[in-house]
Parts: C-alpha cells; structure tokens; sequence
C-alpha cells in the first residue's frame, strides 16, 4: 500500500515539478540552494500527501506547500546576492527570438522581482502563474481586497526599483 | 508597470520549457531525505530547553547536595517547590506537544506562521518560568541564610571556617555572593536564550508582520 502511494505521489510530483522549480527559481540565487529548496519542498509534499484528499488538483495543492515551504519553513543559507547571479540563475535562458530592448527590460524586471521581500514575491508569484485574487488571498490568508492593496504597492515598489 | 508585469507574465509562461527536469528516482530518492524545516528545528531545540533544566535539576550531584536535605525547615518547602515545579513542567510540555500538533503546511502562509509563533512562545514562557524559579530558588537559600544559622551551617566548610572567621561575616559574604551569582546566572542563561529565540524566528516574524500589517 505505501509502495503504491510512494508510487502515485512520485509520478504525480515528476509530472507537476514545473511549479516546484519556479518556486525554487524565485526565492533561492544559485544551483545549490535551489536544490536544496526543491528537496526540502518535496519532504513537506509528501510528508502532507496521505492528507491530499484529491478535492481539489494536485497541482493546485502544491502551490499552498511550495510557498509555504519557501516563505516559512525554509531556512536560507547565507549567501548575498550578486548582481552576476541574477544573469547565471533567472536570466541563464536568454531567449532569441526576442528583440533586445524587451530582453533588456525583461531582465531588469526579472532583476527587481528578486529584490523583494518573501511574501511580495509570493503574491508575483502567483500573479505571474495567472491566479485569481481570490486564490492568492486564500494562499496568504488575507482578504481579497487587501491582496489587491498589496499587488498595486508591489507595482509601485517594483517601479521605483527599475526608474530609482 | 502594468504592461511590463504583463509582459514578464507571458515570459515566464514561455519558460517553463526551459527549467530543469528531475526523473522519477531523483524526486523518488528525495522523499525520505530529513528535512532541515524550522519546523524540525523548532523541536529539537525545544525539546532540548525542556529537558535541559530537569535533567540539571535530577543530575545525581545536585540531589546530594546537602543543602537540599540536610537543611531542617527547608525541606517542607523544598517538596512542596518540587510539586509544583512538576505540575509546571507537564502543562508546559503538554501544551507545547498541543501546539505542535496544530502546525500544518496546508494552512494559509499567515495561519502557519502564527501557529509556529505560538509553539515557540509556550517555550519561551517555560524558559522564562525556569529563569524565575531558579531565582526564587537563590532567594529562598538567601532568606534561610538570613533568618537560621543551620541553613548557613549546611555549607561544606562553613562549620570549620567559622572557628577562625566570625559566622555573621561568613552569613554576609554568603548571601552577597549568592545574590550576585544568581542575578549574572539568569542574566547570562536568559541573554543566550533570546539571541537563540531571536536568530531563529527572524525572518519569521519579518513575514508575519508584513501579512499583519495589511489588516490595518
């Protein structure tokens, strides 16, 4: 029975690992430390697993442990962040199809997202993975409307980042 | 900005192809890894502070000191301390084990760092409950000292020293030290306790004030 269960989790995780990894890639600046994340978030999945119910999708259920794992239970190792890791770790793909003013301000964006505080890139996050207000409330365990209020204050802080 | 984050959306989107992809036996080889979550941490250290001073408190040569036994009156109060200490200690470890229990990954971000806020703060109370304790402990020796000789006399030597010495210095110089030993001990054990205490819960706190803020 729990060779099944070890099973279903594993493929389910392998097919879902996209939302881990974007987590990882968030909150942590080098290949060691993203790992690390991903190990520590794939404990905390399983170790929650036998309570997934199956109400709602797996992936939807992941969200909830990834973030809290990274926002609470994780703890950094020290490392400062360099300017060099925002190139060698978020930008590392530089896609060519784009024109080199969009990448320019893409990575600049991608840069400013990095300098925010856990619980304003949890609410990126979520936006970016075109959640609802409603969910990223629900995740956070605020209002809605105060989820709203924090998003249009990253907006503004994210701003003042790339036009200091 | 708008736009901007529009457009980082659409990017991020396109990038999912691009982020490392583990197999089955690397996630498989995962999952029974320990974890290093505050969470553990939490209790082993807490663990630990519970136990700590009981097992200073039941440690052989602390029970044999003479002047837990052989101090007449004492000993009434010292049973009566003993009780009480213990009843302490169970509700402390009973709640901490309540609130422990209670911590789950599936709560909200903001429900889960309360709740871990909440198990450390039973410890925290505990140690501030041993802290004191130990004080009332030196202030009970310090007011037997005061008030009878047999309590001063229980010290190993002090029977010998006081042919030479007259006792009322020897009472004197006793209580000066045990009032200064006890202010420095609990200064010093209470000092490492909420570097330890604040080190561990930092960025904890930092998030849940953030998420606290906005219901204002």
């Amino acid at each position: 029975m729990n060779k099944k269960l070890e099973h279903q989790f594993v493929t389910e995780l392998e097919n879902n690992q996209n939302i881990v990894h974007k987590v990882c890639t968030l909150y942590t600046n080098d290949r060691h430390s993203h790992n690390d994340l991903f190990q520590e978030i794939t404990i905390q999945l399983w170790k929650a697993y036998p309570k997934f119910r199956g109400e709602s999708k797996f992936s939807t259920w992941m969200y909830r442990v990834a973030l809290n794992t990274a926002i609470t239970l994780y703890r950094k190792s020290k490392r400062s962040i360099r300017t060099q890791d925002y190139d060698s770790v978020i930008y590392k793909i530089t896609a060519n199809e784009y024109d080199p003013q969009e990448e320019e301000q893409l990575k600049l964006m991608y840069a400013a997202v990095k300098q925010l505080g856990d619980i304003e890139k949890a609410l990126v996050f979520l936006y970016l993975e075109d959640k609802d207000y409603r969910e990223i409330a629900e995740t956070l365990g605020i209002t809605e409307v105060n989820a709203r209020v924090k998003m249009n204050r990253i907006k503004k802080k994210l701003r003042t980042i790339l036009n200091p | 900005m708008i736009d901007e984050l529009d457009l980082l959306k659409k990017d991020w989107q396109k990038r999912e192809e691009h982020l490392p992809k583990l197999s089955f036996d690397q996630i498989h080889n995962m999952i029974w890894k320990k974890s290093s979550s505050i969470v553990r941490w939490i209790l082993i250290i807490s663990i630990l502070e519970i136990s700590l001073p009981n097992l200073i408190y039941l440690s052989p040569s602390f029970r044999k000191n003479p002047l837990l036994h052989d101090a007449g009156g004492f000993n009434t109060i010292y049973i009566v301390f003993n009780v009480f200490y213990y009843a302490v200690v169970l509700y402390f470890i009973f709640q901490f084990y309540r609130r422990y229990k209670e911590i789950s990954i599936l709560d909200s971000a903001k429900n889960l760092m309360r709740q871990i806020i909440k198990t450390r703060k039973t410890v925290k109370h505990y140690i501030i409950f041993c802290l004191t304790m130990s004080l009332v402990f030196f202030a009970l020796f310090i007011v037997g000292i005061y008030l009878s000789d047999e309590v001063l006399l229980a010290f190993d030597g002090v029977a010998e020293k006081s042919k030479e010495i007259p006792l009322e210095k020897i009472r004197t110089t006793t209580i000066w030290i045990l009032s200064i030993g006890a202010v420095v001990f609990t200064a010093f054990i209470a000092g490492i306790y909420f570097l330890l205490y604040g080190l561990l819960l930092r960025k904890l706190k930092r998030n849940y004030k953030e998420l606290k803020q906005l219901e204002v």
